[in-house]
């Protein structure tokens, strides 16, 4: 069941790249839109199948592969990978059909998108340890010729930058994974929460620190994120799609499952310095985005702030907080993947993202109106404004993380506000005012342009107002991943006084 | 501009030199091409038609919706159905709320001899009566006009204006059509044709009188009597020109209302948002009232025109763009047949007096065009 | 039925929700051939609906409990969000306001922006706008009241972005946003604190839980000044205030609700949140200072005022500020009386000047003059209205101001003080404002002023009867003393205050043409009023400078600092030279190359583990 997830792309690489090199345009289009459009809709059916009650892994596959190694090809499904997968599917489909039709080279391209999204589904899926290490290796080449081929100007430097940085994350988590292992005697690498559990602290303090900064440049976190705004900037907008949609997940899926979920003990004694560092985050990628002119530029560094948020949430520990990084994840996904969307179509039709050339987008007739809507929508919910999934996906982590950390989460507050600020000011300059001559002969922009834009939209607006139905996919193992041997003790200094009237609050 | 000679001629100091001295040479203000042809006709063919529209209802209002003060369906020219109702709510249906617009320039703006008739103790008196009687019965409204005595007069006055709107759009209307009509006889084949035709219009209608009478339980009520003396050309479309082509009112979608900004001019006759002035970018957008009369151009386009427009980047997204600029380019050929109609003495005179006044005048002509849209429009199609 | 329509009360807020969703054909240009109308009319249809049903309900609930209706929202581990609604005769009356208000603002709206080809976009944002505020009329959760006042935060930015295309909508629209949002986040971390410190966000909760709570002074006061930043904002109180005299470049018809009932929500949620307040007597000082601050700088700043929308805007922020000051002080009657007839009275006199404004086409009283012969229905709305916002007798400002001077008379003599201070200044200015634009002779913008069509009239004339039936209402709802225990003492003073500043007001000499004065500290006073003390640049070289500052800090920090150290370390370096332009052209093989390091590394490492 879960192999399908896989192998779909796979085979869609494969044909692809097969193809005749004149049927490479059309059909090789056609073929990796069908195959997008299946995994997604397989990955949805197993979303209706999935027993949201149950704290197992479910659709579990394991076939023995390397034993000497100790890796197995062990996949399963539960609460945290579930949606991770779906939105994988959703907007692999979302960048196949964004793609330029005339796009250069186009059997190497959607092969490589293919591919991609079969590394992104395997690391999900994966339950051993070495088979997710090689699911992150698998993703990291296609990306990068993704970008060194495809990109802008400077594609070249940024792809080069982006794959020694990935691949130095690499291997740090690779070296992390062997640690584990190694340390603990264990005979294989399969996942098993309680894998570090006899280790001595100071031993998991090291592997922590190891795998913390692996996944830590994927996030990316400050101070290692300075690959992502380049990569952005010069990826194409499929890519930008994928990338903040789907890539950077990767990071703080693993940050769950394997930091937190792996040295509960080493980690809830590193959380108030964690947590801090999430705050330095979303300050930090908040304010350097104030200072930007390019489009691109901005929302890369609106994501370094919003990742910071789930650092923030996961470094609580609790499973509201835990819920709230798992739903921050998908709407970052989502809101993200929007945000570049429209920047993409906007540069497209204009040949420029600069914020201080740019002007009166909304006009009617010769603007991008709907677009210019959409990008306001957008823009609110990443600010999070009620009603959207930005803003559930905020509370949840704050109100998730204010009992165990109130000052760090009342900081990263202020991430949020000056969120509006950036935010605004870019759908200000760019969408409202008088369109300059200089744009007054945009091309038409086609349905084409839009569909993407409206479906995610919908789903923002959807999710914003019906939370539930993402909440309990998640709920259980995200608790259970809390409660069960070894879990996490962080304790809250703020506690709800309805169990303890009479608590005073020590904290401030 | 191959037509300029070169037979010697007094250099202008003007910064629109170059278009004193086309008029001068018999051109246009618009240059001459064959597409400028194809969208100045085409575009005046739909005005016609939306002002045909326009000026019947102007001139119902005025005589069968006297100071009512409900007039639900003062837009239904008395023909009250319930498909027309639901056609009306449903928004299918001329915008006369334009038409409307552009009469309160008018009565705004002023100027000319409707303006100062209105002013006068024989409108007052003849406005009283008119009044009186339709108010005859009426003890709250009486009440009210007794309170607010200046209240009944401005309506009527405004009453006024709706009336000779509508008798000056009924000559421009029919005179547009007769254009288009003599377009597809070709008989029209340059710009210069159709300032010529619109120009003999204008002269033909020039002392046409200007009157307004309303039956009130069956007895006329004269409210502009032919003795005022009120003609077409002096008293309705020079004042138009001036409110409608040059002043208008500042858009609310592109201007700043806020006094401490002090965006707009305190002195109505400086202001510049007019027709002539307006810049076509925004047009659909908020704000912007012209939308409207471009929004029912676009219902009477005719094939040749809908077709020449398909052929821009943006095809029918952003029509009402398009017919924004044509309309531009056909006011402009107004505003020429205007300036000739006007003109001191005969454009081809050789008395160098004459000349010179009649360069006086134009560059008098040409200060209010500096910043027009004339300027953007001389380099397109050439 | 009737349980029925009660049991629906919910749909109240959601009418109007519905009718901006029925617009979007027409407000994303789906439709082109027809007009936007229609869009108009279902949002009309929708708030006549909304304001019927609330009427029916309204009428059940008198003289009974409050309800409550819970929604359950989202459950969460230990949270369970939850959207609670109650129904009492308060709440209904709030959202009848609402609703009726909007009615009339729409309607109005017909004849004001009826030559708007975007009306359905101007619908459709005061369909939004109405939604949000009947919803934050009902809400008893923090949790709803936040989310709802984030919604109007939004829709304010829209409806004053409505003519995005000038100039200063474009800076109005982002500082209404930025200085809401700006109390916005201070009280998400209100609610955030106090959802995790009380356990659950529905106000009845909330109360049982102020009753017990200890909390240590410092925490309390955070708490409680971060939960009035929200309302702050929103009232435009001093230092967030600056956003309403910039919102006026907005379309009037939206200025009429954000006059009246926008800035009350505000209010209405500092009223909801003030048994939660008690806890803290650091924020109702607070309260109590920024209210004086607001109540006296705006009424004098709208003395200075030319812009005849900004005139009357600054005396709503005075008036927002007698409520502040009536909430902390825990007089929520006087709070609630002065809401309910500023609300009226400000709603008029805003339709009045929008009646002005269409006629003459300009905002500046200094260009008019002459109007009241020939526009009745509008110097009578202003007349009315300006009566009933001031403390002329019998009218509704006469008795919310009469209210508060029999609660301070004693106790806080200096706060009679200042409500006869603003009674008299609103005073002076109304005069002020109607002798430049209704009296005198007709200047070249007021030549031509017949009176505005029937959909603009209509309106006009019916929020006049409604503002003189204010007293009959408050009668009604037996809100009104007994004459037995009517206290001329008080309510004399509180009278001649009002016609003292008329008084001033007709005699002071009002210059049309604006001529600055010649003495310097005559000069200096109107500036420094007209020019609203300068907070703006107060603003500038505070807050905005230091954000933009750290931005730029940052910004350079990570180019040249971050990035360039990463650069420096040379890595990249290496590869962006020449190599670059290699990678380009020969991809294959370059392609190869760099799977090969991937694949050896990753060998070399296994075979490592091995051993």
């Amino acid at each position: 069941m879960l192999s399908l997830l896989i192998a779909l792309p796979l085979l869609g690489t494969l044909i692809v790249a097969l193809l005749p090199e004149k049927h490479g345009r059309l059909t090789g289009r056609a073929i990796a839109f069908t195959v997008a459009i299946l995994s997604f809709v397989w990955s949805v059916l197993l979303g209706f199948k999935f027993d949201a009650e149950l704290t197992s892994l479910q659709f579990v596959e394991n076939l023995p592969w390397i034993a000497q190694l100790g890796l197995s090809y062990r996949l399963g499904l539960d609460g945290l990978s579930l949606p991770l997968v779906v939105l994988n599917g959703l907007l692999t489909w979302i960048a196949v059909y964004s793609t330029d039709p005339d796009i250069q080279r186009p059997r190497l391209y959607y092969s490589l998108i293919l591919l991609l999204n079969a590394g992104v589904v395997g690391a999900f899926l994966s339950h051993n340890l070495l088979l997710f290490f090689l699911f992150y290796e698998l993703e990291l080449i296609p990306l990068y010729f993704l970008i060194g081929i495809w990109g802008g100007a400077r594609r070249g430097y940024a792809a080069t930058k982006f794959l020694i940085y990935t691949a130095f994350s690499g291997v740090l988590i690779l070296a992390g994974f062997l640690g584990v292992v190694w340390l603990s005697g264990a005979d294989s690498f399969e996942y098993n929460p309680a894998l570090a559990a006899s280790l001595p602290l100071s031993s998991q303090f090291l592997l922590l620190g190891t795998l913390l900064v692996g996944f830590g440049i994927k996030i990316p976190l400050v101070p290692f994120h300075t690959w992502l705004p380049d990569a952005h900037v010069e990826a194409s907008t499929p890519v930008s799609v994928l990338l903040a949609g789907v890539l950077l997940k990767l990071g703080t899926y693993g940050l769950l499952r394997f930091n937190q979920g792996l040295f509960p003990e080493a980690w809830a004694i590193a959380a108030p310095y964690l947590a801090t560092w999430a705050v330095v985050s979303v300050l930090y990628g908040a304010f350097t985005a104030i200072a930007q002119k390019d489009m691109k530029k901005m929302v890369a560094y609106s994501s370094i702030g919003h990742m910071g948020f789930i650092l923030l949430a996961a470094a609580a520990a609790t499973p509201l907080s835990n819920l709230g990084a798992m739903f921050q994840m998908v709407s970052h996904g989502l809101i993200s993947a929007l945000l570049f969307l429209l920047v993409g179509v906007v540069y497209k039709k204009t040949g420029t993202r600069d914020i201080t050339v740019l002007r009166g987008l909304l006009n009617p007739e010769r603007g991008l109106p709907l677009i210019g809507s959409l990008m306001i929508a957008g823009v609110m919910a990443s600010a999070g404004i009620p009603g959207m999934m930005g803003f559930i996906s905020e509370f949840l982590v704050f109100r998730g993380s204010f009992p165990v950390f109130p000052v760090q989460t009342l900081l990263s507050m202020v991430g949020t506000g000056l969120t509006a600020v950036y935010l605004l000011l870019l759908v200000n300059r760019t969408f409202f005012g008088r369109l300059p001559d200089q744009f007054s002969n945009l091309p038409r922009v086609e349905w084409r342009d839009r569909i993407p834009g409206i479906i995610l939209t919908v789903l923002i607006i959807l999710w914003g107002l019906q939370p539930s139905w993402l909440v309990h996919w998640s709920e259980t193992t995200l608790t259970a991943m809390l409660t069960g041997p070894g879990a996490i003790a962080t304790t809250p200094l703020v506690t709800p006084s309805t169990t303890s009237p009479k608590t005073s609050l020590k904290v401030l | 501009m191959n037509m300029v000679s070169t037979r010697d001629r007094i250099t202008s100091e003007h910064p629109l030199a170059s278009l004193i001295y086309r008029i001068e040479e018999g051109g246009a203000l618009l240059p001459e091409s064959p597409d400028n042809v194809v969208e100045v006709v085409g575009i005046l063919k739909s005005y016609g038609h939306v002002l045909d529209a326009y000026w019947q209802n102007l001139v119902y209002i005025a005589d069968h919706q006297f100071l009512e003060l409900f007039p639900f369906f003062k837009y239904f020219n008395g023909d009250v159905s319930t498909k027309k109702l639901l056609r009306h709510w449903w928004h299918d249906r001329i915008n006369y709320e334009f038409a409307e617009y552009c009469m309160k320039a008018m009565l705004y703006h002023g100027g000319g001899g409707l303006d100062s008739y209105l002013d006068s103790p024989e409108f007052t008196q003849r406005a009283q009566a008119a009044g009186q009687a339709k108010l005859k019965g009426n003890f709250l409204m009486s009440g009210v006009t007794k309170a607010f005595p200046g209240f009944l007069p401005e309506q009527i006055r405004q009453l006024c204006y709706y009336s000779a709107l509508g008798q000056f759009w009924e000559v421009m209307s029919s005179m547009f059509l007769v254009l288009s009509d003599r377009y597809d006889r070709g008989e029209i084949h340059s710009i210069n044709d159709v300032v010529q035709h619109v120009k003999n219009g204008l002269v033909e209608a020039a002392s046409k009188p200007i009157t307004y009478t309303v039956m009130i339980d069956g007895k006329p009520y004269d409210i502009i009597p032919k003795s005022a003396g009120l003609t077409f050309l002096m008293d309705t479309a020079v004042p138009y020109v001036e409110a409608v082509f040059f002043r208008s009112f500042p858009f609310m979608g592109t201007v700043s209302y806020n006094a401490q900004a002090q965006q707009i001019s305190p002195e109505p006759e400086r202001f510049n948002y007019g027709a002539l002035y307006a810049d076509p970018l925004p047009v659909g957008g908020a704000g912007i009232p012209p939308t409207l009369l471009m929004q029912d151009m676009r219902h009477y386009l005719p094939d040749y025109l809908h077709e020449f427009y398909q052929h821009s980047l943006r095809g029918e997204e952003d029509l009402r763009v398009h017919i924004c600029i044509s309309f531009q380019k056909s006011m402009f050929c107004v505003t020429t047949a205007a300036i000739l109609g006007l003109m001191p003495h005969p454009v081809d005179t050789t008395d160098p007096q004459e000349r010179q006044t009649n360069r006086t005048y134009l560059e008098g002509w040409m200060n209010r065009l500096v910043d027009s849209r004339l300027v953007s429009l001389q380099d397109c199609g050439v | 039925m009737d349980q029925f329509l009660f049991d629906t009360c919910w749909w109240i807020p959601c009418y109007g929700l519905l009718g901006a969703i029925l617009t979007l054909p027409w407000s994303t240009g789906l439709v082109r051939q027809t007009g936007p109308r229609p869009a108009a009319y279902f949002n009309l249809f929708m708030t006549v609906v909304a304001f019927l049903h609330g009427l029916f309900v309204f009428r059940a609930t008198l003289g009974h409990e409050s309800q409550e209706f819970i929604i359950h929202w989202l459950k969460a581990a230990d949270l369970d969000l939850s959207l609670a609604l109650e129904v009492s005769p308060v709440s209904m009356g709030a959202a009848e306001l609402v609703t009726g208000l909007s009615l009339l603002a729409q309607f109005f709206a017909l004849g004001y922006m009826e030559k708007d080809w975007a009306l359905a976009r101007f619908f459709a944002l005061m369909g939004f706008f109405e939604a949000a505020m009947s919803g934050l009329a009902l809400s008893d959760s923090l949790f709803l009241t936040y989310a709802l006042l984030e919604m109007l935060t939004l829709s304010t930015y829209l409806l004053v972005g409505f003519w995005y295309a000038q100039p200063l909508v474009v800076t109005a629209a982002r500082d209404a946003f930025l200085t809401k949002r700006v109390g916005d986040v201070l009280l998400l971390m209100g609610v955030v604190a106090l959802a995790s410190m009380a356990g659950s966000l529905n106000f009845n909760d909330l109360y049982e839980w102020a009753e017990t709570a200890e909390l240590n002074p410092v925490v309390s006061a955070l708490l409680g000044l971060a939960l009035i930043a929200g309302p702050i904002g929103k009232c435009a109180q001093f230092p967030l205030h600056l956003w309403l005299d910039e919102a006026m470049e907005g379309p009037n018809p939206a200025s009429i609700l954000r006059n009246s009932v926008v800035v009350a929500c505000g209010a209405y949620v500092l009223l909801k949140l003030q048994p939660i307040l008690v806890l803290s007597p650091v924020a109702s000082t607070a309260l109590v200072v920024l209210g004086t601050m607001t109540a006296i700088g705006a009424s004098l700043v709208a003395i200075a005022q030319i812009d005849i929308k900004r005139a009357l805007a600054h005396s709503t922020s005075a008036y927002l500020g007698l409520v502040f000051i009536a909430i902390g002080t825990q007089w929520t009657n006087f709070a609630f009386y002065i809401l309910f007839a500023h609300a009226i009275a400000k709603a008029l006199l805003f339709m009045s000047t929008g009646a002005v404004i269409v006629t003459t086409s300009t905002q500046d009283i200094t260009e008019m003059g002459g109007l009241w012969s020939r526009m009745p229905a509008t110097t009578t709305a202003y007349l009315v209205g300006s009566a009933g916002l001031i403390s002329l007798l019998p009218l509704g400002g006469f008795w919310a101001m009469r209210e508060g001077v029999n609660i301070y008379w004693v106790d806080a003599p200096w706060l009679v003080v200042v409500i006869f201070l603003v009674n008299a200044l609103t005073a002076l200015n109304l005069t002020r404002v109607f002798r430049l634009v209704f009296l005198g002779q007709p200047q070249p913008k007021t030549r031509r002023a017949p009176e505005v069509p029937w959909m603009m009239a209509i309106p006009l004339v019916s929020l006049s009867v409604i503002t003189l039936l204010v007293p009959v209402m408050l009668q009604g709802l037996s809100f009104l003393p007994s004459w037995d225990y009517f206290n001329w003492q008080t309510a004399l003073p509180l009278v001649l205050s009002g016609a003292a500043g008329c008084l001033v007001g007709s005699t002071i000499y009002l210059n049309r043409t604006w001529a600055r004065p010649i003495q310097a500290p005559l000069k200096f006073i109107q500036d420094l009023l007209a020019y609203d003390f300068y907070v703006q640049r107060l603003y500038e070289v505070t807050v905005v400078w230091l954000v933009s500052t750290v931005s730029r800090v940052s910004a350079w920090f990570d180019r040249y600092v971050l990035d360039g150290f990463v650069n420096l370390v040379g890595f990249v370096s290496i590869f962006s030279g020449e190599s670059l332009k290699y990678s380009i052209s020969g991809q294959s093989q370059f392609y190869l190359l760099t799977i090969l390091i991937g694949v050896s590394i990753f060998g070399a490492l296994l075979t490592f583990v091995l051993h």
